[in-house]
């Protein structure tokens, strides 16, 4: 039976000539529903129709209808859906009202004004539901994003809802923290809960999966995740270049903040026309590594060296550059900066986004903004390229035109420092691997961080 | 600790340091509440603080010194031509400007007990019930500071690498506009995921509040000792005000209001220290 049914539905956004969902009809059952598509094809869009932040909370136009657990989504508000739907965001750090956990997790609780003596007994049961109960007592602040998330789940949890919509909630995390996640919604389906996730990477979900939805340009259909194939995602190695000259080097350095070292005794280097990849979990130091080489910290002991030439800095939240009222806009400010003599639209034109050039960059979906603020960094031919997590929120095409556009300023002569999870992304462009891991950095074998 | 009881210590400072103009009674109270934070905080997480307020300090003293060329004991003077500056610079206007510094640096100290040393959600519980949706946001909001914070960071860093160079204040609006924007995108997203878990459905509870303890209760009582102890004392004439013009004099000072400044120390054994 359908726990949520759409039956002709059609969005607009505020301002939109069109529509973020066109005619979609669609079932919800019990079980785990698989949502995929491209970047801005409307999986977020959707997911918020489930629990009617779309349309009560960002206005638009709609017709059709919705209908959740026998509510009319379209004329029930939000808050009263959110006893039957529960809402995963995809930012752990931006779902967060109290800084306590339990405290986090009763935050529905007393919004539905349950008497506070009941309270304990469901956050408990939340936490335990969420894999979470360790984590009772705990400052949410000094908890890792895959714990973040957990506690997430359990907020919402706690008020016992029937479907549990889950909108990327991976993109943030690492590898254990991602596997964390997504166990944990798994066993929702198996405690009984009717489960929806939209997900870029569908290797782990489609196994579990119930039912597939794909969603492009706003079009919703119907796969059978048993017999779905991948597309085939791998991304194509690029072929191996020379290395030149050392472009960046560390020497015995010591590197943190406030005092507290966060890298200890790094010895590193990387050369022109090379692309150093960095793994290693959250919080080991990767983006500290990334600052040394920039420049823009200091090391507490040591030395770094860079050759002189243009940095280019892709930092963990990128979108937050973006402030320009295009975005063509946004990577002629780079070009002008760096003086160089290059139509905008050949970096647009590689990174597919052409066809929003015109754009806001912020009206865009999050793997569209991560194009446009690569583009952004990128465009040009800069001596030393520093990426964070370039490939968070990407579809596999981005991902693909990601990794060419890289192997083309390697072979321009560019020195390249990946940090990132993605191991795909590793072994198609890395020519050496640096483990970032409890302040030490140590040379990997591929092989190895890829399996 | 119990917020509401915070609240009550830090209100009898305020009353104290605004009411006197006194500075001898100002620097006890600013001494009880460094000492206070110290004993809940530990020196080290209010350094931050303590060199923020000698700053605040300096520039209310500095400010008094250049503009209020009032008094008699001449320490130098500059040319009246001089524009804003011109004119007699006297140790009663120094010693006035002290007493200003010493006004706001207690006033911040005696505050910051809320931030230091209580969770946003503790600070919400003392609210009253009526007031608790609007607290539940200001909780939210006050948890947003720090992503807005390494958000400045962050954003900076990467524009300067882009080749942005801060030339005048129209050249900020490169960091700060993508500052803005993200925080004002970071509270939408917020605001979803509270509307997502039913804010302002209905009538609100709360899941606990901190209970007012015998060391909670003490402080309290000793707060209210103090400020009650200073205004009678002020009222019986032995908490003399006092004016530097338009010749500097020494504060006078009492056992009487000295001993209701005193009970402000309370917090230095009734704290835990939650460094």
């Amino acid at each position: 039976m359908a726990i949520a049914r759409l039956s002709d539905l059609t969005y607009w956004y505020p301002g939109a000539g069109e529509p973020a969902l066109n005619r979609v009809n669609l079932d919800i059952g019990d079980g785990l529903t698989v949502v995929a598509g491209p970047s801005g094809g409307g999986k977020s869009t959707l997911l918020r129709v489930l629990n009617g932040l779309v349309p009560h909370f960002h206005g638009g136009r709609i017709s059709g209808a919705a209908e959740v657990d026998g509510m009319d989504v379209i004329t029930t508000p939000t808050r009263l859906l959110a006893r039957t739907v529960g809402f995963v965001f995809q930012d752990p750090e931006l779902q967060t009202v109290y800084d306590a956990v339990d405290r986090e997790v009763a935050f529905g609780l007393e919004n539905m004004g349950m008497p506070p003596r009941e309270m304990a007994d469901r956050v408990q049961e939340a936490l335990h539901a969420a894999g979470a109960v360790h984590l009772s007592g705990r400052r949410v602040r000094t908890l890792s994003g895959g714990e973040r998330q957990r506690v997430a789940l359990a907020s919402a949890l706690a008020m016992r809802p029937r479907l549990v919509v889950f909108d990327e909630p991976t993109s943030q995390l690492d590898p254990e923290g991602a596997q964390m996640v997504l166990e944990a919604a798994v066993q929702l389906v198996t405690d009984g809960r009717a489960v929806v996730i939209s997900e870029h990477r569908l290797e782990r979900l489609l196994r579990a999966a119930d039912s597939l939805v794909l969603l492009e340009e706003g079009m919703a259909t119907h796969a059978d995740p048993r017999v779905f194939r991948l597309p085939s995602g791998a991304l194509a190695p690029a072929p191996r270049a020379r290395s030149a000259s050392v472009a960046w080097s560390l020497d015995r350095v010591t590197a943190g903040f406030d005092g507290r070292a966060v890298l200890e005794d790094v010895h590193a280097a990387g050369h022109t026309g090379e692309v150093v990849a960095l793994s290693g979990p959250n919080g080991g130091g990767k983006t500290t590594l990334l600052r040394l080489i920039a420049g823009s910290l200091a090391p507490m002991v040591g030395k770094v060296e860079r050759r002189p030439g243009r940095i280019s800095y892709l930092p963990q939240n990128p979108t937050a550059l973006l402030h320009r009222p295009t975005v063509r806009a946004e990577v002629s400010l780079t070009l002008d900066r760096a003086g160089a003599d290059e139509s905008p639209d050949v970096i647009l034109q590689e990174l597919g986004l052409l066809h929003v050039a015109g754009r806001y960059p912020r009206d865009l979906s999050c793997g569209e903004r991560q194009r446009v603020a690569l583009a952004a960094v990128l465009a040009g031919q800069p001596e030393l390229v520093l990426l964070d997590e370039p490939t968070r929120g990407m579809d596999d095409a981005a991902r693909g035109a990601l990794v060419r556009l890289v192997t083309r300023l390697r072979d321009g002569g560019s020195a390249i420092v990946i940090a990132t999870h993605d191991a795909e992304l590793r072994s198609a462009l890395a020519d050496r691997v640096l483990d970032v891991s409890a302040g030490l950095v140590t040379e990997t074998a591929q092989e190895a961080v890829s399996a | 600790m119990n917020a509401r009881a915070v609240a009550a210590w830090s209100a009898a400072c305020l009353v104290i340091v605004l009411f006197t103009t006194n500075p001898a009674y100002k620097a006890m109270v600013l001494a009880a509440a460094i000492a206070s934070l110290a004993a809940g905080a530990g020196w080290q997480r209010q350094r931050g603080l303590l060199v923020g307020i000698t700053l605040i300090a300096a520039f209310a003293t500095a400010l008094n010194f250049v503009s209020a060329h009032l008094g008699t004991t001449v320490v130098f003077s500059l040319p009246d031509q001089v524009p804003a500056l011109g004119g007699p610079y006297t140790l009663e206007a120094l010693a006035a400007g002290v007493s200003g510094g010493l006004t706001v640096a207690a006033a911040v100290a005696a505050a910051a007990p809320f931030s230091l040393l209580l969770a946003s959600h503790e600070v919400m519980d003392a609210l009253p019930s009526s007031l608790s949706r609007t607290g539940a946001a200001i909780a939210a909001s006050l948890n947003l500071v720090p992503t807005v914070a390494s958000s400045f960071v962050q954003v900076s860093e990467a524009q300067r690498l882009r080749g942005w160079r801060p030339r005048g204040p129209r050249s900020w609006v490169e960091v700060v506009v993508p500052v803005v924007l993200t925080s004002v995108e970071g509270s939408i997203q917020l605001a979803e995921s509270m509307d997502a878990r039913g804010f302002a459905s209905g009538p609100r509870t709360s899941f606990s509040r901190v209970p007012l303890r015998t060391s909670d209760w003490i402080l309290v009582g000793a707060a209210a000792a103090a400020v009650v102890g200073f205004i009678a004392s002020h009222a019986a004439g032995w908490a003399v005000d006092w004016y530097p013009y338009p010749t500097l004099n020494l504060p006078a000072i009492d056992v009487r209001p000295l001993a209701a400044c005193l009970l402000l120390f309370t917090p230095v054994v009734t704290w835990r220290s939650r460094a």
